[in-house]
């Protein structure tokens, strides 16, 4: 993804402005200290925390895209940089004592900024509702962004394990079943092969979509690697897994995808493999699923 | 024993820019890399790839391929490279590949130009009674990347013979590593018959799937192809590797005692050149003497069925015991405790 640093150039000008104009009103009424009267402790103390303050700035407007949400961040850490940027002007311009302005200037924005940033964050809190709510079927209770598959919207093998390992225990625990399925696209070599790894890279990205929108809602699904697929079905024996494969493959078999560059109609075919939990780890268990999985591949008719 | 001999070097510059480090730039381009992080450090520019004219040393690529497994940073890189690696579109190295009218002729092909197909790897054929079998050297990674590079090959293996002959062939995998985290990319793309653990890196296949003819190949182009490829060949430095060299004259004389000076000779060069051009691919004279030594030992006791006395003899041990430690040594295991390596399923 390209920076999004771009969209806030505004916030941050404004931010430099601010900045610069508190300079230059305390230049104005100051003097500068000497060497020896500045404390350099609050320097540290006080400029550290400004520096925090405009990192977490830049970080934020580099990740979000623009909206009321990123607004409401963006001002109240603006706020609270500026605050402290005004903390720590003081410590070098020595202020007459009769001027109470500057102490507004240091002092008002802090809470401003805190009540924006409150705001800020209940927003993004039902902002990250809304997006869970996407991510259904495709995540359980647990993110871990460098376990995302760098092709598909889906986790990867890694985090199926782990995953697995927790729904396993659980399912112990409580006495459940729990299977796992595989959809492994049939002859999907050849759709790189005449189409280009591009088309392929598109299949796999359009399959995903149709699997996740023929699962349940407690259902999760992941790619294992290349054209192969896993879900883990919590709750679910043996004979209701089937009837969910049955349905994967049909609705595979009846996807209408389109190629990019010619429209031409590609039509696919996936093999799928059951396996039910009983006494084994996670490792075991996606070993005999594949296996599985090997032995409904070899009942394929080879195509010349 | 052959003409004179001749070879690239790992920092020999003749691999078009267009060719294997293109793979690369486009795999990682589909998956939203930068070229320019990409060629970071290898001394190349997008504009030198796309110009055609470009030729970059195996030191080179390996670079590249460092960069794409850092920055992809996904268990699947190594195979998706693979998959693009053969035939290729290396020119008519990769049309004498893709017209090949057999699995046979598709490996000879691999195997007389393997310098413009896979330049990092070499590939090294044996054939028993009732298999194929393919192991793989090192051209002087020293051991960096060298699961990638495994991976990568043994993907392209598959995914050529797939194409070509339009099955699932059934290979076995034995892999001189432990089993990875990422074993289901294994399942995926290589197949199930997987071991590890073992003492050599080896795929196999029954011997019967060599002569099932190949679909959509065209006898003619492939040979055309086949005799500008010899002519490319004959312009580089080398047709192989300079270990690759290195390890064939030290295979073909295995039975006469070896020593730097007398192998320098052969490759008419100083001991002292000979040392400095070893070190550069990453290795030392000892070293390839011992691997040599360790797959000859290897195939004699496995596919040959020899006892320990004959090894012994054929390798120019006096005495058993001395080689029993010395195997040991190579192997971590006496030769009792093999593994049986090139046993049929």
């Amino acid at each position: 993804m390209k920076s999004l640093l771009k969209l806030h150039t505004l916030t941050l000008l404004g931010l430099a402005l601010a900045a610069n104009v508190g300079l230059q009103l305390l230049l104005a009424v100051g003097q500068l200290k000497s060497w020896g009267e500045i404390d350099w402790m609050d320097v540290v103390g006080e400029g550290g925390c400004a520096a925090l303050a405009l990192a977490w700035l830049i970080m934020l407007l580099h990740s979000r895209p623009a909206g009321r949400v990123t607004r409401l961040l963006a001002l109240g850490l603006a706020c609270i940089c500026f605050s402290w940027w005004m903390d720590l002007l003081d410590e070098f311009i020595q202020i007459p004592a009769n001027i109470a302005w500057d102490n507004w200037l240091e002092t008002a924005p802090m809470p401003v900024g805190l009540i924006l940033l409150t705001f800020g964050i209940y927003h993004l809190n039902q902002e990250q509702r809304a997006i869970n709510a996407q991510m259904h079927k495709r995540e359980r209770l647990f993110r871990e962004h460098r376990l995302f598959d760098n092709l598909t919207p889906l986790g990867t093998a890694e985090y199926l394990r782990r995953q697995l390992d927790s729904a396993l225990r659980q399912a112990a625990d409580e006495q459940r079943p729990l299977s796992l399925l595989a959809v492994d696209l049939d002859e999907f070599s050849r759709v790189n092969q005449r189409y280009g790894q591009e088309e392929g890279d598109l299949v796999l990205q359009a399959v995903a979509q149709l699997l996740v929108l023929n699962l349940r809602h407690q259902d999760l699904l992941c790619r294992l690697a290349g054209d192969r697929f896993v879900v883990l079905l919590p709750d679910t024996a043996e004979q209701q897994a089937r009837q969910l494969a049955e349905e994967l493959q049909t609705a595979v078999a009846s996807l209408a995808h389109k190629t990019r560059q010619h429209g031409e109609r590609l039509h696919l075919r996936a093999s799928t493999a059951v396996v039910m939990a009983f006494d084994d780890d996670a490792e075991q268990l996606l070993k005999r699923l594949n296996l599985g999985l090997a032995k409904a591949k070899q009942s394929l008719p080879r195509c010349a | 024993m052959e003409s004179p001999l001749r070879w690239y070097e790992w920092d020999t510059r003749f691999i078009a820019a267009h060719h294997q480090p293109a793979v690369l730039l486009d795999l990682a381009l589909s998956r939203g890399i930068d070229s320019h992080a990409l060629l970071r450090g290898s001394g190349l520019f997008y504009e030198d790839v796309a110009s055609g004219r470009a030729r970059v040393s195996p030191e080179q690529l390996l670079t590249l391929i460092g960069n794409t497994e850092r920055l992809l940073g996904a268990a699947d890189s190594s195979f998706l490279f693979g998959q693009r690696l053969l035939p290729g579109h290396y020119g008519d190295a990769s049309l004498a590949l893709a017209n090949a009218g057999n699995l046979e002729q598709a490996l000879e092909r691999l195997s007389q130009f393997r310098a413009l197909l896979c330049p990092l790897l070499a590939p090294r054929l044996l054939l028993d009674e009732q298999q194929l079998h393919i192991y793989w050297l090192d051209n002087g990674s020293a051991g960096r990347h060298q699961r990638f590079l495994i991976e990568a090959h043994l993907t392209a293996i598959v995914a050529l013979c797939k194409r070509g002959s339009g099955l699932r062939l059934p290979w076995r995998f034995q892999f001189a590593y432990p089993q990875p985290r990422h074993v289901e990319q294994y399942w995926v793309h290589l197949g199930d018959a997987l071991q590890f653990d073992r003492h050599l890196t080896l795929l196999s296949l029954p011997r019967a799937y060599l002569h099932q003819p190949w679909l959509d190949a065209s006898a003619t182009v492939g040979q055309v192809a086949q005799q500008a490829s010899q002519q490319q060949i004959d312009a580089l430095e080398g047709p192989c590797a300079f270990l690759d060299a290195f390890y064939q004259y030290l295979h073909d004389n295995i039975r006469e005692p070896l020593n730097l000076e007398r192998v320098a000779l052969a490759f008419a060069m100083s001991p002292a050149t000979l040392k400095r051009k070893l070190a550069k691919h990453g290795t030392h004279f000892q070293e390839q003497l011992d691997l040599v030594r360790t797959h000859v030992a290897l195939y004699l006791y496995q596919a040959r069925g020899l006892g320990n006395e004959a090894v012994a003899r054929h390798l120019g041990f006096n005495d058993t015991t001395n080689f029993r430690r010395a195997f040991k040594r190579w192997t971590g295991v006496v030769p009792s405790g093999l593994q049986p390596l090139f046993d049929a399923p």
